[in-house]
């Protein structure tokens, strides 16, 4: 049933969640446990970064819930420390109202997917199931900003239509899916007007989230050199 | 038949009248036209009539056809019978040409300072005497006149007149008139007029058009010196004077044909250097023999005569067909002239026998034509220039008004700025503190599953839900269009509607780059939610469509659903809801239509203009 993206499904089980506010921490302990087919169980939380570092010292989970705002630091900066020491640990952002700016932060920083609280919990659950599947939730204002952050293919290359073709550019199928994201239209209409599956096209999404985090790495090393930093 | 009668006595009456006046008898004439004289040729120095050699001539006499190469003196004898010596007469000479001496009945009556060269130059003006007792004697008189002339300059001798020294004196007033003062005359004006536009070059070099009239004015304002001065001062000699004069008038007449062209806009290089060149050789030769310069001027004359003719007529027909009013009016100004000069022309070169030139009468109307467009250039400049301050003016009366409303814009701006920096703190603290607290909330009621809590959490999620849209519009609604407020919302509730199993489909048709601003972007959206809430909520519909279409001025909402419907008349069932979105729709002043009926779904339909 799944297209060649989203072919890589990822196991949730033991997760963190990275989280300070009490309620939240247990409402998201408590949307994992309860998912759908087989919840997870392994379930452990820290309420800061230094905790969430111990947490990972001592057994390394197979996903990470990361909030934004904790007491020693942001939330950003775990996600990008976590993608640097555990690249195989997927990371999902949990963020609050309005906070756009920094779901993008977060997913240049290396997270796979992000979560917002303020949705109601079977929402949550459908985010969780579609990241359990090798998806990646999109809304269209991250997809209108990935359109304007990240390079399209250059045309020579069009024919080859599959994810993840080159490390740091769009292919004009990515460009679509997220023009037609940028518009409002849901997976299933998304799959209508695109002939693909629509687990195929969240399969896309996490593709360009990867590029995303690339791309910005990229950007960060060429900085660097500009700056002087690297040789 | 009276009436022919009365016109026939009248006509008789007139011819009687003329003809009795020719009738009466001719009065003696008052003045006596002598034109029949007796010449004889002597040397420089004689101050006596020779003694042979008389041959009788008629006036006006020119000596060079009877003796060709006669440089010298020549006497003139003429008598006259005076029927009456009590009353004084008046002697008019006409012309002398060049110096002259007068004896009446063997006394001397006057005589010019330079009888020998440098010559005395009477020729320019008629002579008159008043002849008394005792020199004046009834019966026959004799009148000797002693001409000093070159034959080179038209030596010779013309009429004489005796007779009422009233009659004489007049005519001698008008031939000096005519001769000598108008000449004068036009020559000042000349100097003034070439003065004056010297200065107006000097003060505006660029403008060579006035330089080269000013200079050809002066130069032919010593040309004209020719016709008025009485001895060849500052030159030694009357070929020196001549030869020199001849320069002038070349050289006035090649800066006026300069003039000309400048003036057409024109620039000859070729012709302009052979005028000057001929104009050098011209001097080189008065410097070099200004005797045979002076005796040969003719050969100049004819050649600038010819040019000079040539360019009017030129500059005549280029005005006429292609020239600007005042060019025109130069033209004409100069054609007069040009015929009157004929005259002159022919009596310089003996063609004609005259005693003066006339063109000196015509030729301040060059001088006029000039004044004329002096006058029109001097109007047009005018005219651009307050043209150009009045251009000017509205060219600074636009940019202060640009810069005015370039200032406002950024006050405009600041202002905006500032205010929406406001609304996105105060949007910020919502979102950071209520916002925060109606989530917790929710999740709390959410654990603990209850009918009670159900529906308060229904509440919370309506107001959390407008609270989204009051945040997607305020911080967004600036860099957004329609179309992306509108993607937010449809991306939301495609998934919640899909989850409760109601296909949802939506058309928005010409939103691109359409804006409405934050506070009707809400509005907008907040009726839509609101009729998507009830279709969530109430209708069990299994599908919805929505619509949003902008056409022309308007601007059309439109949300459909297949559900169980209700009756619009009756208040109590939907009113409340039924009552916010009517006043959603007031408040973007435009209506809202409600088709419904139990059991057949409902349609709300908005209509509203868009900005």
């Amino acid at each position: 049933m799944q297209g060649m993206g989203a072919a890589d499904g990822i196991e949730l089980d033991p997760a963190l969640i990275v989280e300070d506010d009490a309620s939240t921490q247990q409402r998201l302990a408590r949307l994992l446990a309860g998912l759908g087919g087989r919840g997870v169980h392994g379930i452990s939380t820290a309420g800061s970064i230094a905790e969430a570092k111990a947490r990972i010292a001592g057994q390394v989970p197979r996903l990470a819930l990361v909030d934004i705002g904790l007491p020693d630091g942001s939330g950003i900066e775990l996600i990008g420390w976590l993608h640097s020491h555990h690249p195989n640990m997927p990371t999902v952002v949990v963020s609050a109202w309005g906070d756009e700016e920094t779901v993008l932060a977060a997913l240049q920083a290396g997270a796979i997917g992000y979560l917002l609280k303020e949705r109601d919990d079977v929402e949550l659950e459908l985010a969780l199931q579609s990241i359990r599947r090798g998806g990646a939730p999109i809304d269209p204002f991250v997809a209108r900003r990935i359109l304007t952050l990240l390079p399209a293919k250059p045309a020579a290359n069009s024919a080859d239509a599959s994810p993840g073709a080159s490390a740091d550019t769009l292919s004009e199928r990515e460009v679509e899916v997220l023009h037609l994201v940028a518009r409002g239209l849901s997976n299933r209409e998304i799959a209508s007007a695109t002939d693909l599956s629509r687990f195929t096209i969240e399969g896309y999404t996490k593709s360009i989230y990867r590029k995303l985090a690339v791309n910005s790495r990229t950007a960060a090393v060429f900085e660097a050199r500009a700056l002087g930093l690297l040789r | 038949m009276k009436r022919w009668l009365h016109w026939a006595a009248v006509l008789g009456l007139l011819l009687a009248f003329a003809t009795g006046a020719a009738d009466r008898p001719t009065p003696p004439p008052a003045v006596q036209v002598l034109d029949h004289a007796e010449a004889a040729p002597s040397d420089w120095n004689a101050v006596t009539p020779p003694a042979t050699g008389w041959t009788p001539v008629k006036l006006m006499d020119f000596w060079t056809s009877r003796w060709p190469h006669h440089d010298g003196v020549v006497w003139y004898r003429l008598r006259w019978n005076q029927a009456d010596a009590a009353a004084p007469a008046g002697l008019l000479l006409d012309y002398v040409c060049l110096a002259d001496a007068v004896y009446v009945n063997g006394s001397l009556l006057h005589r010019d300072p330079g009888l020998v060269e440098p010559l005395s130059r009477s020729w320019v003006q008629p002579q008159y005497f008043l002849l008394d007792k005792p020199l004046l004697h009834a019966g026959e008189n004799t009148l000797l006149v002693r001409v000093s002339g070159l034959s080179a300059y038209q030596p010779g001798f013309g009429t004489v007149e005796v007779g009422d020294p009233d009659v004489l004196q007049q005519r001698f007033a008008a031939g000096r008139f005519t001769r000598y003062q108008v000449r004068l005359f036009s020559m000042a004006v000349n100097l003034v007029l070439g003065g004056l536009f010297l200065m107006l070059w000097l003060f505006r070099r660029h403008d060579t058009t006035y330089g080269w009239f000013a200079l050809s004015t002066l130069l032919s304002s010593a040309w004209a010196w020719n016709y008025v001065a009485t001895n060849p001062w500052p030159f030694t000699s009357t070929d020196a004077f001549q030869a020199w004069n001849s320069v002038f008038y070349f050289a006035g007449l090649i800066s006026f044909l300069t003039f000309l062209l400048r003036y057409c806009g024109r620039r000859w290089p070729r012709t302009e250097a052979a005028l000057w060149l001929s104009l050098a050789a011209i001097v080189a030769w008065t410097l070099l023999s200004p005797a045979s310069a002076g005796a040969w001027r003719g050969v100049p004359g004819v050649v600038g005569v010819t040019l000079s003719y040539s360019s009017t007529l030129l500059f005549a027909v280029y005005a006429a067909r292609k020239g600007r009013t005042e060019q025109r009016v130069l033209a004409a100004c100069m054609l007069l002239p040009m015929f009157v000069s004929v005259h002159d022309v022919l009596a310089f070169y003996g063609l004609i026998r005259a005693s003066g030139y006339i063109a000196a009468l015509a030729s301040p109307l060059t001088l006029v034509g000039m004044g004329f467009v002096l006058a029109h250039r001097f109007s047009a400049a005018m005219r651009r220039t307050e043209g150009f301050n009045l251009e000017l003016r509205r060219e600074v009366d636009t940019a202060t008004a640009q810069l005015r409303q370039t200032l406002e814009r950024e006050h405009a701006l600041t202002v905006t700025n500032a205010r929406s920096g406001e609304r996105l703190n105060l949007v910020r603290d919502l979102h950071d503190g209520f916002g925060g607290s109606l989530v917790a909330a929710i999740a709390r009621l959410e654990r603990t599953p209850s009918a009670e809590a159900a529906a308060t959490t229904a509440t919370l999620r309506e107001l959390r839900d407008d609270l989204r849209l009051v945040i997607d519009t305020t911080t967004q609604a600036q860099d957004l269009d329609l179309d992306g407020l509108l993607a937010a919302l449809r991306h939301r509730w495609d998934q919640r509607l899909e989850l409760a199993g109601i296909d949802a489909h939506w058309r928005l048709d010409g939103l691109d780059g359409l804006q409405l601003g934050p506070t009707r972007s809400l509005e907008l959206l907040r009726f839509l939610q609101e009729a998507l809430t009830n279709v969530l909520k109430h209708s069990g519909a299994r599908r919805v469509e929505l619509c949003v279409r902008h056409e022309g001025a308007h601007l059309h909402a439109e949300v459909r659903d297949d559900g169980r419907g209700f009756d619009p008349a009756d208040h109590r069932s939907h009113g409340a809801g039924l009552a916010s979105l009517r006043s959603r729709a007031a408040r973007l002043g435009g209506r809202l239509a409600i088709q419904a009926a139990p059991g057949a779904g409902a349609v709300l339909q908005l209509e509203c203009p868009s900005p």
